[in-house]
């Protein structure tokens, strides 16, 4: 590897460099308590996936370049330039890190490997070896962000077409989707499709909600990626149009990054403070059935329903019993997963592995913990607030024959209301 | 056995103090003029005020509950070394002065005994937790992880404790702390001195080993992993941030 690549990767240790990363580097003990935490470890037994030995690639460089020990006496540290070993293991360990940070949960030292994990995908970005995939999927987001007027047309006919869903489920000719309404409550940002919008959309009709949809979608592949500066723009999108529209409250649908970076990542990445709150939607959701402003009946759905933790919405988000009583307001019958919120198991699915394709492999094996979960349970149905954990337990779930129907929460809540066009499930 | 006392149970000392205090010294003050990551990186639950979040970072440092639940092997030899550790350490204040309260309920008799009964116990427990801490890592799954720094930390410890506990187990009990705290305090008035009964005894020889891969051991602590002996308590209270 040439001096100046070597020189690029130990400046951009440099820029991350904050307190913690240091303490994380420093204290760790390589005592590999984590590697019963990693689904992708404990589904794999793949070194290359202990939480520990991730964090350990950089840290043999940090080691040579900030550590005057590590200068000193580099083999005991095991302290090396990057070569590109360094750089196709760093790649393989830090893109399919979900970044649950179960890993840190269970440390005596709390040490977040997902902020060290981070380092390594910028790493990685600035030797021109980040995950292409992800990264034209947050080109195309912020190009979106900057040419809205392009997109305007087709969005708005899209939307019309969900209206035209919502006004058969309501029975209501009048029910919309309302876009750029200014002075709305709430500004609903969805992910991309119809799947996302009309439960929601039948719900704020049903609850008699001032709200609006966003042009922008909230997932954030900036953020799976590794460039804080493009999550920030991509993130910024909606937050400026809510903004615009001087919205009280910002809900974010099922997905989880989305939830961490809305509520937790985007006020400290802006140094900015936001004049509206964010919500997850299943946090308005029961708030909307504790109110008693929409009305949900017991008995619509069959079978035993669950409820998997999606890890940047409970252990990292810190919503961890309003989804519960959401579910526990359409059955009789819910059983929890075992272990479950703040030690939940990580599905496999976050992070955004899903959309890379060349980890497939090790995503289903990450699986496993997963799967001997829901089979404990015994449940027919999983409530799961979280488009990447639904796209993964679907997939586990056809490979292993599980038999499971895999929801989203607000489409178990439409189906529990009792509405006129209420019939089957959609697709 | 004079030349290599005055090495290691002495000049060696005070090296190891500078060494040391200065070495942390420069080490948590590295630490503390590193720019905080703006991004909160705490997880859930988190307790809401400043002294839960406080109490529960000490639970965390000290009891690593956690830890616990996922790898009880693991965490019963680390307690049991890390409470032995400081059983020891709290022991060998016997080097400063005479504990207070006990001698006078036990007499001399009953208190060097007391000493040799505790001392056993935390001597061994440390011996048993440093083995099974090479054992885990030169055979576990995981042993590619391990770097050089850790076997020479296991190493240095091995010998600090199997040097203490032979001067436990062999010499303890003609040679009682009142002998050893005639030397330390000589260091600590900065007139040294090995007293005659050490040097007349073979017991010369272990002390002055024990205070070689002692000083070796807390030379090199600042350089090295153990900095967790105070970061645990920055990075556990960063968890509920
Ligand atoms: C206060 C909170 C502390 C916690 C949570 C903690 C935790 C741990 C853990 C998890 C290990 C890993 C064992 C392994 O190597 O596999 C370890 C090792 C060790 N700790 Fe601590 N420790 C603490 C304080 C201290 C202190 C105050 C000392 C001071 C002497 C110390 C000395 C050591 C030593 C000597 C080792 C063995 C090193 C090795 O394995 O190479 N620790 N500690
Ligand atoms: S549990 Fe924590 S200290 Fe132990 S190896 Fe993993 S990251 Fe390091
Ligand atoms: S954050 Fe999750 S996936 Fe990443 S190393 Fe930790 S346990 Fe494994």
């Amino acid at each position: 590897m040439d001096a100046h690549t070597i020189e690029t990767i130990a400046g951009v240790i440099d820029k991350k460099m904050t307190r913690q990363l240091k303490q994380y580097l420093d204290v760790c003990a390589r005592c590999a308590i984590c590697k019963d935490a990693c689904h992708q470890y404990v589904g794999t037994g793949d070194f290359k996936y202990l939480p520990a030995r991730r964090a350990e690639l950089i840290r043999h460089v940090y080691k040579k370049y900030f550590d005057s020990a590590g200068r000193f006496v580099p083999a005991l540290y095991e302290a090396r330039d990057p070569d590109d070993n360094l750089l196709d293991e760093l790649y393989e360990s830090c893109y399919a890190c979900t970044g649950c940070r179960r890993c840190m949960y269970y440390c005596p030292f709390s040490i977040d490997t997902q902020w060290i994990v981070a380092v390594g995908k910028a790493i990685l970005i600035a030797a021109g070896r980040g995950q292409e995939m992800l990264g034209q999927l947050a080109d195309a987001a912020i190009f979106k962000g900057e040419n809205v007027e392009m997109f305007r047309d087709v969005l708005v006919s899209g939307f019309k077409d969900i209206e035209a869903e919502v006004r058969e489920i309501t029975g209501d000719p009048e029910a919309t989707i309302p876009v750029d309404k200014h002075g709305a409550d709430i500004l609903y940002v969805a992910l991309a499709g119809a799947h996302s919008i009309r439960p929601a959309a039948v719900i704020f009709h049903e609850a008699k909600v001032d709200w609006t949809i966003s042009l922008f979608e909230a997932a954030n592949y900036g953020y799976f990626f590794g460039d804080a500066e493009k999550a920030k723009l991509i993130a910024k999108r909606f937050m400026e149009e809510a903004k615009r529209l001087g919205v009280k409250e910002v809900v974010v649908p099922e997905c989880g990054h989305a939830y961490r970076v809305a509520d937790i990542f985007y006020e400290a990445w802006t140094q900015e403070e936001l004049p509206f709150k964010v919500s997850h939607i299943l946090e308005v959701v029961d708030r909307f059935i504790k109110e008693g402003r929409i009305t949900v009946e017991k008995g619509r759905i069959q079978g035993r329903v669950t409820y998997h933790d999606p890890c940047q919405i409970a252990r990292n988000g810190g919503i961890f019993e309003q989804p519960r009583d959401v579910v526990k307001a359409l059955t009789d019958d819910f059983v929890d997963l075992v272990p479950n919120r703040a030690e939940q198991w990580c599905c496999g699915g976050g992070g955004g592995i899903v959309a890379i394709e060349e980890m497939r492999d090790v995503r289903l094996k990450s699986g496993s913990k997963k799967v001997e979960q829901l089979r404990a349970s015994g449940a027919s149905v999983l409530a799961c607030p979280c488009e990447n954990c639904r796209l993964q337990i679907e997939d586990l779930n056809q490979l292993h024959g599980l038999g499971l129907q895999v929801r989203q929460v607000i489409d178990l809540v439409v189906e529990a209301m009792p509405l006129p066009g209420n019939t089957a499930p959609r697709a | 056995m004079e030349t290599y006392l005055a090495i290691t149970a002495i000049w060696g000392v005070y090296l190891t103090a500078v060494v040391f205090f200065v070495g942390m010294g420069v080490r948590v003050y590295q630490w503390a003029t590193t720019p905080r990551s703006p991004v909160p990186l705490g997880m859930f639950p988190k307790p809401e005020t400043k002294g839960a979040r406080v109490a529960k970072m000490l639970k965390d440092t000290f009891l690593a509950p956690h830890s616990a639940r996922i790898e009880p092997a693991m965490w019963i030899f680390a307690m049991a070394f890390h409470v032995a550790a400081l059983g020891a350490f709290v022991g060998h204040g016997r080097l400063l002065a005479e504990f207070p309260v006990l001698p006078e309920l036990l007499g001399e008799e009953g208190m060097n005994a007391f000493a040799a009964w505790s001392g056993s116990i935390a001597g061994s427990l440390m011996l048993v937790g440093v083995i099974y801490w090479i054992a885990r890592r030169t055979f576990g799954p995981y042993k590619n992880l391990s770097v050089p720094e850790d076997y020479l930390l296991l190493a240095l410890l091995l010998g600090v404790v199997v040097m203490g506990d032979h001067m436990r187990f062999i010499y303890g009990g003609t040679i009682h702390a009142d002998t050893y705290r005639e030397w330390f305090l000589s260091l600590l008035r900065l007139r040294p001195q090995i007293p005659e009964k050490i040097l007349a005894s073979n017991v010369g020889w272990s002390l002055g080993t024990h205070m070689l891969f002692t000083d070796l051991f807390l030379m090199y602590f600042p350089f090295s992993k153990l900095v967790h002996a105070i970061g645990a308590f920055s990075t556990n209270l960063t968890r509920s941030e």
